[in-house]
């Protein structure tokens, strides 16, 4: 069963356009939202949450139309933003007693467990805290109504390395709980960990989707001296950019064979570079 | 409904909303443009829309499970409930202002029932202006703030110009004249009326903006 179903959304902007995204999250999986700043995620998300007014299309959330349901689906999602807080002067408890009742499944011996859990002080106002305590904030409102759903957008964009591996290991904790994840995200690594599925975006478009190894096991990395890059079928490469000594480029797995260099598997980070590459180097 | 007027009066409300409240004391200066007390109302709720927008309010306040009309209609119950708290504030501080015999306002409009029904338009207009144009782009916070400070207190001069032209603003309205009881409290109904239809409007509008923009 897929708790989210977008389909043929569409929103055009004077410079922008979103266009036809369609995709689906299933039940209980972490799926990547992936894509180069600019290319679409927040806009996606937000028309699907009703933030932005979409021309066309719809998201269908655990079967039910958005637009029709959005309070009873707004109760069983939580979202998350990094570098979005609300406000950041009020005391932790101030905006906890206001959104807790919002939510009819708000849970507070859970919200408790959770605080206690991140070491968050009620007492103190968002702005006290760094930047990795914020976002376990924003997560512990987002956990404490019992959400089927958690949208996440860019969470761990601008934390410390150690930061970010400790919500990695909580959102590793919650999807082996079950909780369904749509992880939005420019850093692919993060989604190397946990993330059962890849939705790729570019230029508005959903350029892909897929499991992430039927993802990843789809291309391979390619390393070329100029010797070698002489020498191969220009075609087979995608991507290809100059590297210190050489190129670098990816290729189809199946191609991998055909050409020389050195060749290896490609993760998330490298297949995205190379694929947003693609027009520049065929122009 | 009631959930987020209470996250208004939690999170969103600016101090300075309460403070000026205060301002209805301003009917006992003997000689004094009444109206400003009530546009100082006004001031407060821009002033929440202003510290709304820095604290993401609207970002926060459509992320719960509300609908964008509610978000909209609970900031102007939230902003009604002040004018009309001010409106009621108004009402001991004119009696005490009759008992204590204070020569005629040489600066404007008497304080009585039908100044109350005339001030309520105002505020009514401010709804309309501020609103309307507020939910169109939440970012843009000056320009409802300006385009409804040129309407209301254009406004203030043609009711006072008025009470020196109009011969019923000028014998009638603009006194404390026992003998003319009826009719300044029929105004005060008419600007009841007036202030809410004009708010109905401006709160229909409003939604409609809201819901057609980006956030």
């Amino acid at each position: 069963m897929n708790v989210l179903e977008v389909k043929n959304l569409c929103k055009k902007y004077p410079s922008f356009t979103l266009d036809n995204v369609s995709f689906t999250v299933p039940e209980g999986s972490v799926t990547g939202f992936i894509g180069r700043n600019g290319a679409g995620k927040s806009t996606t998300l937000k028309s699907i949450l009703g933030l932005v007014h979409p021309d066309s299309g719809e998201a269908v959330f655990f079967g039910k139309n958005f637009t029709e349901h959005e309070r009873e689906i707004k109760q069983e999602i939580g979202y998350v933003s990094g570098g979005s807080f609300f406000y950041p002067n009020k005391p932790i408890k101030a905006v906890t007693a206001v959104t807790r009742r919002f939510y009819e499944n708000w849970d507070d011996s859970l919200f408790k467990s959770y605080m206690e859990k991140f070491s968050l002080d009620e007492n103190k106002t968002q702005s006290q805290l760094s930047e990795g305590m914020k976002i376990k904030y924003s997560l512990t409102l987002a956990l404490s109504h019992h959400a089927k759903l958690l949208i996440l957008d860019e969470p761990t964009s601008g934390l410390d390395p150690i930061s970010r591996d400790e919500l990695l290991d909580i959102f590793i904790e919650l999807s082996r709980e079950g909780t369904t994840i749509l992880f939005s995200t420019h850093i692919t690594s993060d989604l190397e960990r946990f993330a059962d599925g890849i939705i790729y975006i570019r230029g508005g478009r959903i350029a892909d989707q897929d499991t992430l190894s039927g993802f990843t096991d789809r291309y391979k990395a390619v390393k070329l001296t100029e010797a070698e890059f002489g020498s191969a079928d220009k075609a087979l490469l995608i991507g290809c950019k100059p590297a210190k000594t050489g190129y670098t480029a990816i290729t189809l797995s199946k191609n991998a064979d055909k050409l020389p260099g050195e060749i290896s598997p490609a993760d998330l980070e490298t297949i995205m570079i190379h694929l947003e590459k693609v027009e520049q180097f065929h122009s | 409904m009631k959930d987020l007027i209470y996250k208004e009066f939690k999170l969103a409300l600016h101090p300075t909303s309460v403070i000026f409240l205060t301002f209805a004391a301003m009917l006992l200066i003997p000689s004094y443009p009444y109206y400003t007390a009530f546009f100082y109302s006004g001031l407060g709720i821009f002033f929440t829309c202003l510290t709304g927008r820095e604290n993401h309010d609207i970002y926060y306040t459509c992320l719960l499970p509300v609908s964008k009309a509610d978000v909209v209609k609970a900031r102007i119950v939230y902003a009604v409930i002040f004018q009309i708290i001010q409106v009621i504030i108004c009402i001991p501080v004119i009696l005490i202002k009759l008992s204590l015999n204070i020569p005629a306002n040489a600066a404007g409009m008497e304080a009585n029932a039908a100044f109350l029904g005339l001030a309520l338009i105002m505020l009514g207009l401010f709804n309309l202006t501020f609103f309307t144009s507020f939910y169109k782009n939440i970012l843009k916070i000056g320009k409802p703030f300006l385009v409804s400070g040129i309407i209301t207190f254009t406004y203030i001069f043609a009711v006072e110009a008025m009470c020196h032209i109009v011969p019923f603003f000028r014998d009638i309205l603009d006194n404390t004249d026992k003998n003319f009881i009826l009719q300044r409290i029929t105004v005060l109904i008419i600007g009841i009326i007036c202030y809410i239809l004009l708010t109905l409007a401006a709160c229909k509008k409003s939604v409609n903006n809201f819901i057609k923009q980006d956030l």
